[in-house]
């Protein structure tokens, strides 16, 4: 790569020396031809594919590996690399839009930190290894190990992947597959799949009149963020549907809300069921489909309880529960900060509780259908795991773990152990792409191929009624010849443990091309083999349908606990953003440097307090906090809105890499994650993000300043966002829009 | 300064004429060097009886000569064996860059095709190694030109009906000069700025900025 | 040549806005962006990095106000037109945002400042900066009414991108290097390419064939590009293109200082609309249950 030669310095010189004069004229001026001919060198292709054309962009389909979602991608290649990813049209769960996390994916595999070569542990430090010898010293290690002392934990997982993952866990004779997720839906999974018969509903949007959402952030972090961010569209296109957001601190959702109601931490289920009280004591809805438990529990909550309850004004809920009402059909969400707790499960059944009162069911949320093929649906992750993981790994049950997919050593609350425990674990095997916190304690390093250099086969975790396999192939030759994708990795490890059925296969290619060589003849429309294959590259994805399923509602008996513990403590809400997600993405420069869009601070954490706490505790913008948990504690400069509740100090996740990550996240900010209590809901098992206790006192300022985008946080005046009513909207553009 | 007065430019003629007196001595300079300038170019422009339909842009340059990897003889190739330059540069027509042609085209014909000489050996050897030659660059422009190729090939020899097919070379040696004479390319054209403007005025080519530079 | 361009558009602006019409304008690209759809994602802005070769400055040069963001989405906490955030407790009807990017203005007040004519008006109704031309006097950006002009303080291109990150980089479009402005180009190597493509096969640009990327990625589909003159396809015999139509419809005209709506409640406004420059984005109102 060159730069312009010209320096500037010399152009306002010859601007000088003849003026105007010589702008004109200068065009023509051998001053300006400054490249001397044999500089720069250029090469040809030794072969060229015939389509490859110097100069002109070649569009593959892909599909984006940043979050669990799924969606669809279209890269761009020129000259041999990949330059802009935009979403792919065909794809239903993006429909060819693309998050700031998608764009970036260039930069994961760009990226100047990412590691290059096999590493293996001598005495403390990782150095350099060959492939034979880190597949040489997997193959010791686990040559004779017994199933329950073997384990790997992954991420989200799915596809051709997930079937060879199982393989290999099946040849160990090892059922220990840990799937943890930071960012989840776990607990809204359970809840429908007690409630409704089905994990995974269908989440209509695109019919609701409103919108009541206990905290799921599904514009930035709820199910499928772009999915829903695409229905939300359709939501607010006339008849416009209102949405009602309560939770702890702003979302993105949150900052969209017609109505945004803050809620204590824990109160969340109160709250839904004071509303369910006013549907039916003043609204007149009928409660008939619930177990007699929770119509007592619902008619117990009356007005006043709930206000005391919930510390929410009156005449606000009886407005939520007259809008749900009015407004129908409506559809009720919960997401992180109403299963944060250790009641979670019952907050998530209440808000549920709401959607069978209001009707509902079959209205706006349906069936979303099975995936029809068990071994390549997607397996998704939770916090339990992480749970079970740590106490397995503290206990010394396990002598040889994978890691691949996550990094718990950095999502775990340092509460847990995990840190200490996997000292206890004789070999760990990280699959990664850099030296993240996991990646640091590994004994065997085995370095990945990114996003846009491996082959796979993905299927989204939620997608709106149909089975699309998702297709991932490379989109550029791999930058370093000694990375490798992560089932080619997986490949050699079964063929290494001598599973004949894996022998034919030259490598995860060989082994994907198969599999939609003898994919089940209805899906290939009759077009030859090669054929099929093709179009199924080409479109980047293929819908094999799924299995009709039936929603059912079923009674399911829970109670709300009265006592939500030290009521006039503060409360940590450790928020996720649509950017840099658990933290995985603090190593791409443009999310570092892309404004937060809450409090558009960059390049560092910060704690969101109301102006009313702040000024409890006597700080400013910009100053410094100590927040400490029963389990550590953090420093962290404030930001001041009134968009969190006077009871929580909200510290979005993202930062405080203390590895070396990359140069871009090294030593920035903190992760609120680590001194989180380990205290998990008592249902489900999962980590409850939002119920630990924290005092918040100010701390002295250092030389680093908070920075953020923009100077002023209101209009002055002007006139550059203008709010108009909805009734309004609705009289002028009601059923006659631009498509 | 007369040219100006007469557009309707209220407000940027009132910052220009408060120019010092001296910037507007060097402005009649200079307006007289572009009258003398005009002149000149209207004398000297030569159409060129083989392209019809176009005006080869004026101007010379005579740089250093670069040594290639392999001493490629256009001379025997589009002057002797009369091959288009699109045969090989086959990007041109379709794309920004003309292109090197790649090593596979080379050894289409020279697998068979004199295979004895020194320049096809070493070629053959940069061949079995897998290696294409890296070629120093004669004709480069800098990074904020945006030059291409397919539009001025459209123009000039897609567009240009009367144009004899044998005559292509011509229309590449407005910029190139007469590789066909050479035998690996010299830079015998300026390239700059006023060396494309010139044809661009001549030829009815878009004189805004963002065509070129962006 | 420069300087005569400059003085060529304005001259053909000043006339087509006598007259009422644009005279001889090829295309005039234009954009309407829907408030009520966008969900302040950031995606835009981060797909306009991606596309654009912008520099990564780092937390010390953003700090100073030298961040490279061409798109940025503003977010303000206060509504005016609602009066209520002042005094409620809580941030109760959510956030304001504003995706905030070159507006594109028919009578750019950045243009005549110019010392060297960088920036100048395209046959296409684009406002140019020509980045070789440029000497750095700074001029456009102190004219420029909405800040939406980035000043090249160093040469990024050395600490942006590490290797291999340079890799990105998009070859259709200049790095830039120290001393020169730069600003959101609504795209122009994705409108050259098409024009191009369309010349090349002797037809017209389709409606909807350019894309600015982030129109091309926004989630909620908020941003809408095309050309404000109208395309005439010969298919659907339509000759409005989406754009024109959104501004039809929310009756905002260009070439006007002050609307004259008849119905005064459609959602279109530009902004600064009154210092009549004449912005080729339009923004509709964001809508709130109130």
């Amino acid at each position: 790569m060159s730069f312009s030669k010209i320096k500037r310095r010399d152009f306002l010189k010859i601007m000088g020396w003849g003026g105007v004069g010589a702008t004109l004229v200068g065009c023509d001026l051998p001053t300006t031809v400054t490249l001397e001919e044999g500089k720069e060198k250029v090469v040809s292709y030794l072969m060229p594919e015939e389509y490859v054309i110097p100069g002109v962009g070649v569009w593959y389909a892909s599909t984006c590996q940043q979050c669990p979602s799924g969606c669809g991608i279209h890269g761009r290649v020129r000259e041999g690399r990949v330059l802009k990813l935009e979403g792919n049209p065909a794809s239903s769960v993006n429909k060819g839009r693309l998050c700031q996390m998608g764009q970036a994916s260039l930069q994961a595999h760009y990226n100047p930190d990412r590691i290059a070569k096999p590493k293996i542990r001598r005495g403390s430090s990782l150095v350099d290894a060959t492939w034979e010898e880190a597949y040489g010293l997997i193959a010791e290690k686990t040559a004779n190990i017994s199933g329950s002392k073997f384990a790997w934990m992954t991420g989200s997982v799915s596809g051709h992947q997930s079937v060879l993952l199982q393989a290999y866990l099946e040849s160990i004779g090892s059922g220990n597959h840990f799937v943890h997720e930071t960012i989840n839906n776990a607990v809204w999974a359970k809840v429908c799949q007690d409630m409704l018969g089905d994990s995974n509903p269908r989440i209509r949007l695109d019919k609701a009149q409103s919108m009541l959402s206990f905290g799921a952030d599904f514009l930035g972090t709820w199910g499928s963020p772009l999915h829903f961010s695409t229905e939300y569209a359709k939501f607010r296109t006339s008849p416009r549907g209102t949405l009602i957001q309560v939770e702890p601190n702003m979302t993105l959702t949150g900052a969209n809300a017609d109505l945004w109601v803050a809620s204590r931490p824990g109160s969340e289920g109160a709250l839904a069921l004071g509303i369910a009280n006013q549907l039916v004591s003043k609204q007149g809805l009928s409660m008939s489909g619930l177990p007699n438990s929770v119509q007592s529990l619902i008619r117990s909550y009356t007005l006043d309880e709930t206000v005391t309850a919930t510390g929410v004004d009156a005449d606000r809920i009886a407005d939520i529960a007259a809008t749900l009402k009015r407004r129908s059909p409506s559809v009720v969400l919960a997401g992180a900060s109403a299963q944060g707790h250790e009641h979670g499960y019952q907050c998530v059944a209440a808000a549920m509780v709401l959607n069978v009162i209001l009707g509902n069911i079959g209205k706006t949320i349906e069936s979303n259908g099975e995936f029809a093929y068990a071994s390549m649906a997607p397996v998704s992750g939770n916090t339990h795991s992480l749970v079970s993981f740590s106490q397995a790994a503290a206990d010394k049950r396990f002598d040889v773990v994978f890691f691949s997919g996550v990094n718990p050593v950095y999502t775990a609350p340092k509460s847990l152990g995990l840190k200490e425990s996997l000292a206890n674990i004789p070999f760990k095997v990280v699959f990664s792409h850099f030296n993240d916190e996991t990646t640091a304690m590994a004994d065997v390093v085995l370095p990945l191929a990114s996003t846009e250099e491996d082959w796979g086969t993905h299927v989204a975790p939620y997608q709106a009624g149909v089975g699309e396999i998702s297709i991932q192939q490379p989109l550029m030759e791999p930058l370093s010849t000694e990375t490798r994708g992560f089932g080619d990795i997986v490949l050699t490890l079964l063929k290494k443990r001598k599973e004949t059925a894996y022998e034919g296969f030259a490598d995860y290619y060989a082994y994907l091309r198969n599999a939609f060589s003898t994919i089940p003849a209805e899906h290939k429309n009759g077009a030859s083999d090669e054929q099929f294959w093709t179009d199924v590259l080409a479109a980047g994805l293929i819908d094999v349908g799924v299995k009709k399923t039936s929603l059912k509602v079923k009674g399911v008996e829970f109670d709300m606990p009265k006592e939500m513990g030290n009521s006039s403590a503060m409360i940590l809400a450790p928020s996720a953003r649509l950017g840099f997600w658990d933290g995985r993405h603090a190593n791409l420069p443009w999310l570092q440097e892309a404004p937060d869009q809450i409090s558009k601070v960059v390049w560092d954490s910060w704690a969101e307090l109301h102006p009313s706490t702040a000024k409890k505790i006597g700080v400013k913008e910009g100053d410094m906090v100590k927040i400490a948990s029963a389990s550590g504690e953090i420093n962290v400069k404030v930001y001041i809105y009134k968009g969190v509740h006077p009871d929580v100090i909200a510290v979005p996740l993202g930062q405080g890499h203390d590895a070396g990550f990359s140069r871009y996240a090294k030593d920035r900010g903190v992760n609120s994650l680590s001194i989180l209590d380990p205290k998990v809901d008592k249902m489900t098992g999962e980590l409850a993000l939002y119920s630990t206790n924290v005092k918040v006192t100010k701390a002295a300022k250092t030389d680093d300043v908070l920075v953020r985008f923009g100077g002023s946080e209101t209009q002055v005046g002007r006139k550059l966002v203008s709010t108009i009513p909805a009734d309004v909207y609705e009289r002028t553009e009601g059923g006659d829009h631009v498509a | 300064m007369s040219v100006l007065q007469h557009l309707p430019l209220g407000r940027f003629i009132e910052a220009a004429s408060r120019g010092s007196r001296q910037t507007k001595q060097t402005v009649q300079v200079s307006f007289i060097v572009m009258l003398l300038m005009a002149a000149m170019a209207l004398f000297s422009a030569k159409v060129n009886a083989e392209v019809p339909n176009a005006v080869p842009p004026e101007g010379s340059y005579s740089g250093i000569h670069v040594e290639q990897p392999i001493e490629f003889p256009h001379d025997t190739h589009a002057d002797i064996n009369e091959i288009n330059c699109m045969y090989c540069h086959t990007y041109a027509r379709r794309s920004k860059v003309a292109g090197i042609p790649p090593t596979s085209k080379c050894m289409g014909c020279h697998s068979v095709i004199a295979t004895d000489k020194p320049r096809i050996q070493k070629l053959t050897e940069y061949w079995e190694n897998k290696q294409p030659p890296l070629w120093n660059k004669v004709h480069d422009v800098p990074d904020f030109v945006h030059f291409t190729h397919e539009k001025h090939i459209k123009r000039f020899v897609i567009d240009n009906e009367d144009l004899e097919v044998e005559n292509v070379s011509e229309v590449c040696a407005f910029c190139h000069g007469e590789v066909k004479k050479m035998t690996v390319a010299d830079k015998v054209k300026p390239l700059t700025m006023g060396f494309c403007q010139r044809c661009h005025q001549a030829n009815d080519g878009p004189s805004d900025c963002w065509h070129c530079h962006k | 040549m420069s300087l005569s361009n400059l003085i060529d558009d304005w001259s053909r602006y000043r006339k087509g806005r006598e007259e009422g019409g644009f005279h001889d304008y090829e295309h005039m690209w234009g954009m309407s962006i829907d408030l009520n759809k966008c969900i302040g994602c950031n995606a835009c802005s981060v797909a306009c990095y991606a596309e654009n070769n912008l520099a990564v400055v780092g937390k010390e040069k953003f700090e100073k106000g030298q961040g490279m963001h061409w798109l940025r989405v503003e977010r303000y906490w206060d509504e005016p037109d609602l009066g209520e955030e002042r005094t409620s407790e809580f941030q109760q009807h959510g956030a304001s945002f504003l995706p905030m990017m070159c507006q594109q203005c028919n009578a750019a007040t950045c243009e005549p400042v110019c010392p060297v004519a960088a920036t100048y008006h395209t046959p296409d109704g684009l406002n140019a900066q020509v980045y070789n031309r440029c000497i750095g006097s700074r001029y456009c950006s102190n004219n420029c009414p909405f800040r939406l002009r980035y000043f090249n303080f160093w040469s990024y291109y050395e600490d942006s991108w590490p290797a291999p990150l340079q890799m990105q980089l998009n070859p259709d479009i200049s790095v830039r290097d120290m001393g020169v402005m730069e600003k959101c180009t609504f795209c122009v190597q994705r409108i050259r390419t098409v024009k191009d493509t369309a010349r090349m096969e002797d037809r017209k640009v389709r409606d909807g064939e350019v894309q600015t990327a982030c129109s091309q990625t926004c989630p909620t589909g908020a941003i809408e590009f095309g050309d404000m003159l109208g395309m005439y396809d010969p298919e659907t015999g339509v000759a409005e293109t989406r754009v024109t139509k959104m501004w039809r419809k929310h009756q905002v005209e260009l070439g006007k200082t002050k609307q004259n709506k008849q119905t005064p409640e459609m959602r279109g406004y530009r902004v600064f609309e009154f210092l009549n420059t004449d912005p080729c984005v339009m923004y509709l109102d964001r809508v709130r249950e109130v």
